[in-house]
């Protein structure tokens, strides 16, 4: 016990202090460009893609229950998935980890907004639709601007994700400083990883105050929206070998599995479900003290200032970097998993639970509190119980994210259905991977319609709206 | 009148939002046992008066004393404490719909437990808290209301669960924030009556804003008029509007 502490010291130990040298930083400011500049062209794609689909599905114009259907099912594949996809597709490189961000991200902010436009008001939205106005012009005259403020929230919020994420897709070889991240770890190079997550951490909270801005100043938009644009130009994908292209996607079908990773297959599932669901319940747990403290209109800024800088700590360290740092220090297996998506879902929860006890009415707060109640029992009786639905939600869509992401974890070494994947993809066993792919794809959406129908039964998305 | 007999007192009190005064030159003592309606117009200050009252809203000058405490300068635990014996009832809409109706009542205890009792009786209420509960709603008369889920709930027994909850505060002043703005006639005419029936069955004093003129004549013992921030009319109910309206 005290030889494996000590060894677990040891080893965090080499990852301080941090390297600080200019000749490094010099040299990690191109991987970080080029990380910058991949989420960008891929979230400019992705704004505008999510933007169309978004009305369309939820403005209920005719086929929108087919684009509903498409946005959902593309959103299944766990970005890292696509990723590896398109890096065998179109070639390594920056191009493929932007294409991979963009087709991602045009689903997952479709189908948000689409949500999102749906559980728009009721009675505003019969009021235009009284006036006579068509589908499209009540969407663009009611739900728009209905929701205009929740759209903005998480546009930013995907954007900060696209940010993780192209550090993530990086890993297998789309570029930036992902791949530069990998490198260092594999070189056992660990205080350089350290000064890359640290980077990592300071582009979050820039992208952080950027959201703040943009998010009081819409206006801002129309300045970042050309350089998006410009990043995507710079980095679009340069197909020289679409016949290389066509016939190695071909060479993927039929997906077919071995008979002995068939028999495997189950004990796999087992183990990505059993990441996904420990790491989001560890995440909760840590996440609602945390979401209280860092709550504005509840703890002091001399709490919720540093508490929310943890928090960003915990979430600008994407699930896979945390992995990778956990599966070096206490060793291969499905535990490094729990204990990543944990850490970094308390960082995500954890703010997304602050926003909700902000977003609460206060008069019923007023009315408790003027009751000369505690500040703990002022959560219990009033912040939680109010925030319930936001709560509820926010952590389901967590489990669906986690999901997700415990489908790929596996590609560093934490376990489950990823590095059943990863070893396919790695063997150029293109039939297997495509196999596993639809099996991850699968069991995603499995959860995510589970999700979804919880989340009616309970009533939840209504009265979040 | 001496201070002891006097459950609070307002001297030239003045609050601002920026330059302009939202109340000025208050002067006003209220008797233990008094039950007394602030009428004004909407944007007279009789919201403002209730919030500096319980310590929501600094005044620029001026003193509120309640009980003899003064409240601009309690902090903390002190004007928790303080508080804790004030009971608020105000317009619709500021119960808590995801507690059930005895977690409601009760959070008017809030102010005399510890976090960890206040945790310990969400998750489990013992027997005598929910006799307690009861008998605070039977006093409003929906005890049979204890476990009902507040969504469930009326417009009349929002508020009569909201009276409950201020009554569990065991309160030595009730500021009743337009109780009835959003009821029918007839229902108002109910809640103010038992407002003013229980004040008066536990000796607790109540300051009580309305919009209508005949509802504060009918069930008050004082008139306060508020307009533009400032007292243009202190008195007694006028037996004649009563009679007057009591004929009609």
């Amino acid at each position: 016990m005290t030889a494996g502490l000590v060894s677990l010291f040891t080893l965090l130990h080499q990852f301080f202090p941090p390297e600080f040298s200019a000749r490094y930083l010099k040299a990690a400011l191109l991987p970080l460009g080029q990380t910058i500049e991949m989420a960008a062209g891929g979230m400019f794609i992705a704004v505008i893609a999510g933007f169309v689909t978004g009305i369309w599905a939820g403005a209920r114009l005719p086929g929108s229950r087919l684009v509903y259907a498409a946005l959902a099912a593309i959103r299944s594949f766990p970005d890292l998935t696509l990723a590896i996809l398109c890096v065998v597709v179109v070639g390594i490189g920056p191009g493929a980890g932007m294409l991979a961000l963009a087709i991602f991200y045009s689903a997952a902010i479709g189908k948000i907004f689409a949500d999102l436009f749906r559980a728009a008001d009721r009675h505003a939205m019969d009021a235009l639709r009284a006036t006579g106005a068509s589908r499209l012009s009540v969407a663009l005259f009611g739900m728009v601007p209905l929701r205009s403020k929740d759209i903005l929230s998480y546009g930013c919020y995907d954007f900060e994700c696209a940010i993780r994420a192209s550090v993530i897709v990086g890993a297998v070889g789309a570029g930036g400083i992902g791949t530069e991240l990998i490198g260092t770890i594999n070189a056992l190079d660990y205080r350089r990883a350290t000064t890359l997550i640290l980077l990592l951490i300071a582009l979050i909270a820039a992208v952080d105050y950027l959201a703040r801005i943009v998010k009081n100043r819409p206006a801002t938009l129309w300045l970042i929206l050309p350089l998006a644009g410009w990043a995507f130009w710079n980095d679009r994908p340069t197909m020289v070998a679409i016949s290389h292209s066509v016939s190695t996607f071909l060479g993927m079908l039929p997906p077919r599995l071995p008979e002995e990773a068939l028999a495997r297959l189950p004990k796999i599932l087992l183990e990505t479900v059993e990441i996904a669901v420990g790491g989001t319940f560890f995440a909760a747990l840590g996440a609602l003290p945390l979401g209280l403290c860092a709550a504005r209109n509840l703890a002091p800024p001399l709490v919720s200032i540093p508490v929310r800088r943890v928090l960003e700590g915990f979430r600008a360290v994407p699930e896979l970097v945390w992995g990778l740092v956990l599966v070096s220090v206490i060793g291969v297996g499905p535990r490094a998993g729990i204990i990543a998506l944990a850490l970094h879902g308390m960082g995500t929860l954890g703010r997304l639970y602050a926003e909700s006890f902000e977003n609460i009415r206060s008069a019923p707060v007023q009315a408790m509190s003027a009751t000369g109640a505690r500040p703990l029992a002022l959560a219990a009786f009033a912040y939680v119980p109010l925030a319930a639905a936001p709560l509820a939600v926010h952590t389901l869509f967590l489990l669906e994210w986690n999901f997700r992401t415990a489908t790929v974890l596996g590609v560093i070494g934490a376990g489950g259905i990823g590095q059943a994947l990863f070893n396919a993809q790695q063997l150029f066993f293109y039939r297997q991977m495509a196999a596993y792919i639809a099996v991850t794809w699968l069991l995603v959406m499995g959860m995510e319609a589970a999700s979804s129908r919880l989340r009616t039964n309970l009533g939840l998305m209504e009265r979040y709206a | 009148m001496s201070t002891t007999d006097c459950a609070l007192q307002i001297r030239d009190l003045e609050v601002r939002y920026g330059p302009n005064p939202v109340l000025n030159g208050i002067t006003a003592d209220v008797t233990r046992g008094e039950r007394v309606a602030i009428l004004g117009p909407s944007g007279a200050g009789k919201t403002t008066l209730f919030r500096a009252i319980n310590g929501f809203v600094p005044y620029s000058s001026g003193n509120i004393r309640v009980n003899g405490v003064e409240v601009g300068s309690t902090r903390g635990r002190a004007l928790r404490l303080l508080r804790s014996r004030i009971g608020v009832v105000s317009q619709r809409h500021d119960l808590i719909e995801n507690l059930s109706v005895h977690q409601n009542v009760m959070a008017g205890a809030l102010g005399r437990w510890s976090s960890w009792r206040a945790l310990r009786f969400l998750c489990w209420p013992l027997p005598h808290e929910l006799e307690d509960a009861r008998a605070a709603l039977g006093r409003v008369d929906l005890a049979h209301k204890l476990r009902s889920r507040t969504s469930s709930l009326s417009g009349g027994e929002h508020q009569r669960v909201a009276i409950a909850r201020a009554l569990v505060q065991q309160p030595f002043l009730l500021l009743a924030d337009e109780p009835i703005a959003s009821l029918d006639p007839e229902l108002s005419h109910q809640i103010l009556a038992l407002l003013c029936g229980l004040a008066q069955e536990s000796h607790v004093t109540l300051l009580c804003s309305v919009h209508q003129p005949e509802l504060a004549e009918r069930h008050f013992d004082r008139i306060i008029e508020l307009r533009d921030g400032k007292i243009v009319a202190d008195r007694k109910p006028d037996s004649v509007a009563v009679s007057a309206e009591s004929n009609r």
